[in-house]
């Protein structure tokens, strides 16, 4: 009797405790495949939203060249099909990375995606999208949080080797994974004159030309003109090779605390406000006015670059405080392009300043979304997409808020 | 502890627990054998397929791609096209471009292999791949246009091009430069387009008698003289047929535009009136030589608005009334919607806003027993610049009543919104002239 019942016992007791560890091995492999499932599925919802974004123009399909917010999103060009992207609704993403700017004059704050000094893109927060509402409109809000980044595929590097006598400037254009080797760069070299009178606006002259790189992708140009490291200029450059285009660009300033800073004020009108340096951040005394001189171009099919006009507005004066009111240009066309500020704090200090009229004009980052660090796990997809005619490189990443297997 | 495998049974659950345990520890085994789960990789993957397409649509952007494939494969573009996809792409993905030739058969299509390049022995455990159809440059596509009676009676074009006639209100034009260009723009439509160079054959076709045997019935007559209408010499001037002998009646003629319309209601003609009030003068330089349309320009007669009136009248089978038509001036006048839309579909693309000051009223249509089958413009205040009316018996009557000078593309519109004549667009896959590019993508490194 006693020899059945230590046999009920140290069999129960086997018996239970070889049950728990073949359901914990068990679930274990479960877990694995639920959570395999659930990857598998973040990763298919990452491909299809990114296709949902690129390749739909949103509603209205104009929305990028509006001041108005969408009711329907998408970054598709509405004048194309397939991957072509809108460059200005890319302008109305709100930027995750810069800071946002306040400019006390307007009582604003600008979404910021400026990529450094002299290169600014300024965009009213009334105008910019932000990321809750796209997640709103997409469809996906309290479900996924995402980030979405449009990046240059073609990386134009341009860099100063000599600055005078002459100056040389080394050009290289790299891919995301080769050199671009053998590729025309086509140039715009615009130089900046301070003579004249104290009053005076600041002249400028440009210079076109066209370039092959070697095999690394490098490319050398010297311009005997600049004897003086004191001048100061833009150069601009589209690199393109069997229709990759990529476009870079390189200042020199000789005033670089007080100097003109471009903020977009109306997408609709094409109203851009020019503003002293020292409204947005204020260095300390003495202040000078500075007088400017605007100017834009476009791009053409044949990669040179062609000023428009900017009427009367195209020179003026701006100083820092109250009674000096920023000054307004008006950009007459909707079509990609770069308004390019030249500007004049004495006969010896000046430079000029640029903004993209468009975001791929001067292939401009944007990086738009929520951050992805920190998070269980975080599914990727690209595409290659065309910005008027500027290759891009749109990577989306997705990440689930909620942990749910949906399908 | 003593073991017995019979008699009393006293370890008996004991080694039957040992036993599950067995059977469940080769059942964990045996299915975790075959539960293999994937790669890392394959966890979370690139969509390679799309970023193929994507890749493709790129290079292809400018037409780059395009260019490219048909060139010689020694041509440097094919290194350039490496170098610019090797760019595009990130270092961790390799690729096999693949250019085929399409081709053609009966009910096939077959590829031959052109050119391919790669970066890479091979393309990983994973990889996927997207094609995309280029089309040459070089090439024109051929469109047919589907011809006008080929699936009924009719088919033939009759144009107007009458030596001995003058034209009026086409100001800038002669009827004969006219006609050579609605021949060329409508020819393609009609099985036989027909040039009536005189009078004489003008009278012939009215007679019933084709001129090249072609088909008579339901056929479309284009006056290219404008306001003025040729009139054969002869039987079609001679009174009661041509000519309205009664003293009363100051523009004798206007029965000639009554036969006419007779004529078009028995043929079942479309008759097309170009520019300005139809049928206001007639014209033969030979028999009316002496004649003048009261503007100085001889071999002309003035009919006026009984012109118009009388010719309704004959196609509407009503007794020869002499009376006065009427029309309007509604000013500037809009292509209407259908118009619009033909006038893509057959890229014909006059200026969608005209002016008109003689279009005719809407009172036509109770009054003669017409129907607008066919708005060329937008009505304004009840009048119709450019229709095409229907008589409820046979017989229609395109009208333009614009100002001078005529736009020739109005007619060769109204009429094609009116006849609705298919266009064949010739096969896209004609041999030589696409070639399908494969990109296969692979992702290396890693596991």
């Amino acid at each position: 009797m006693a020899g059945s019942t230590i046999d009920h016992l140290v069999s129960v007791t086997v018996f239970i405790g070889a049950l728990l560890l073949f359901i914990s091995l068990f679930n274990q492999t479960l877990q694995t495949a639920v959570l395999y499932q659930q990857h598998r599925n973040l990763a298919a919802k990452c491909s299809d939203l990114l296709d949902n974004m690129l390749l739909t123009p949103g509603i209205p399909s104009d929305w990028g060249k509006r001041d108005s917010a969408p009711i329907g999103f998408g970054l598709q060009d509405p004048e194309f099909t397939q991957y072509r992207i809108s460059p200005f609704s890319l302008m109305r993403l709100w930027s995750s990375v810069g800071e946002p700017v306040y400019y006390p004059k307007t009582g604003k704050t600008y979404s910021n995606a400026t990529v450094g000094f002299g290169d600014y893109l300024l965009m009213p927060s009334a105008s910019a999208i932000n990321y809750s509402t796209v997640t709103r409109l997409l469809g996906i809000n309290g479900s996924y949080g995402f980030q979405l980044t449009m990046t240059p595929i073609v990386t134009v590097s341009i860099s100063e080797v000599q600055s005078k006598n002459p100056l040389k400037i080394e050009v290289i254009a790299t891919g995301k994974g080769f050199p671009l080797a053998n590729a025309a760069v086509s140039y715009c070299f615009l130089t900046v004159s301070l003579t004249g009178g104290q009053q005076s606006y600041p002249a400028y002259t440009t210079t076109y030309g066209t370039i092959y790189t070697d095999e690394t992708g490098s490319a050398l140009l010297e311009f005997s003109e600049i004897n003086d490291d004191e001048i100061s200029y833009a150069f601009i450059a589209y690199a393109h090779i069997s229709g990759l285009v990529g476009v870079g660009y390189h200042q020199r300033v000789t005033s670089d605390t007080q100097y003109v800073i471009p903020f977009i004020d109306d997408l609709e009108t094409g109203r851009v406000l020019l503003a002293h340096s020292y409204d947005v951040h204020y260095l300390g005394p003495p202040v000078a006015e500075i007088s400017y001189n605007a100017t834009f171009v476009l791009l053409t099919e044949d990669f040179t670059l062609r000023e428009i006009s900017l009427g009367a507005d195209k020179t003026g004066k701006v100083n820092y405080g109250e009674g000096n009111p920023y000054k307004v240009v008006t950009i007459p066309t909707y079509n990609p392009g770069i308004l390019v500020i030249t500007y004049r704090k004495s006969a010896t200090e000046g430079g000029v300043v640029m903004m993209p009229w468009g975001l791929s004009s001067m292939a401009f980052s944007v990086v738009f979304g929520g951050d992805p660090s920190n998070k269980e796990w975080v599914a990727t997809d690209l595409r290659q997409v065309i910005v008027n005619s500027i290759a891009y490189q749109a990577t989306l990443a997705l990440w689930s808020l909620s942990y749910q297997v949906t399908g | 502890m003593e073991f017995k495998l019979s008699g009393d049974r006293l370890m008996m659950r004991t080694i039957e627990v040992l036993i599950v345990i067995i059977i469940i520890t080769s059942a964990f085994i045996i299915s975790s054998f075959y539960a293999v789960l994937p790669q890392p990789r394959r966890v979370s993957p690139l969509n390679l397929r799309r970023i193929a397409l994507s890749t493709l649509q790129t290079l292809d952007a400018g037409y780059a791609l395009s260019e490219t494939v048909f060139k010689d494969e020694t041509d440097p573009a094919w290194a350039q096209l490496q170098i610019a996809l090797s760019a595009c792409l990130p270092p961790n993905i390799v690729y096999n471009l693949t250019v085929y030739e399409v081709q053609s058969g009966n009910e096939t299509e077959l590829y031959r292999y052109i050119k391919s390049f790669s970066n890479a022995q091979n393309l990983g455990i994973q990889s996927d791949a997207s094609s995309y159809l280029v089309a040459s440059s070089n090439v024109t596509f051929q469109v047919t246009p589907e011809k006008i009676g080929e699936h009924g009676g009719g088919g033939t074009l009759y144009i107007l091009n009458c030596s001995d006639s003058n034209g009026w209100w086409i100001t800038g034009y002669t009827a004969q430069s006219l006609a050579a260009d609605l021949y060329n723009l409508l020819s393609p439509y009609f099985q036989n387009t027909i040039m009536v160079k005189t009078t004489t054959q003008l009278g012939q076709i009215l007679n019933g008698t084709s001129l090249q045997g072609e088909t008579l019935q339901n056929a479309v007559v284009i006056n290219t003289f404008g306001e003025t209408v040729p009139i054969p010499a002869g039987y079609y001037s001679s009174t009661d047929i041509g000519y309205d002998p009664v003293s009363g009646h100051t523009y004798h003629y206007a029965k000639y535009c009554y036969t006419l319309g007779q004529k078009v209601r028995l043929y079942n003609w479309t008759w097309a009136s170009i520019v300005g009030w139809p049928f206001y003068y007639v014209s033969n330089t030979v028999s009316l030589n002496s004649s003048q349309n009261g503007w100085g320009i001889y071999g002309m007669v003035m009919v006026s608005s009984y012109g118009l009136q009388a010719f309704l009248q004959g196609l509407d089978n009503q007794a020869y009334s002499y009376s006065t038509s009427s029309t309007g001036s509604p000013g500037v006048v809009y292509l209407s919607a259908q118009a619009q839309y033909y006038s893509n579909y057959y890229g014909i693309y006059p200026s969608p806003y005209q002016t008109s000051t003689r279009a005719l009223p809407s009172s036509i249509q109770t009054a003669f027993h017409l129907t607008v089958s066919t708005l060329i413009f937008n009505p304004v205040n009840n009048y119709y610049a450019g229709a095409v009316y229907r008589h409820t018996g046979t017989g229609a009557f395109l009208a333009l009543g614009l100002a001078r000078t005529p736009d020739i593309r109005l007619t060769a519109l109204g009429l094609l919104s009116y006849y609705k004549p298919r266009l064949y667009r010739s096969e896209y896959t004609a041999t030589g002239t696409s070639r399908l590019v494969v990109l296969q993508l692979g992702q290396v490194g890693g596991i």
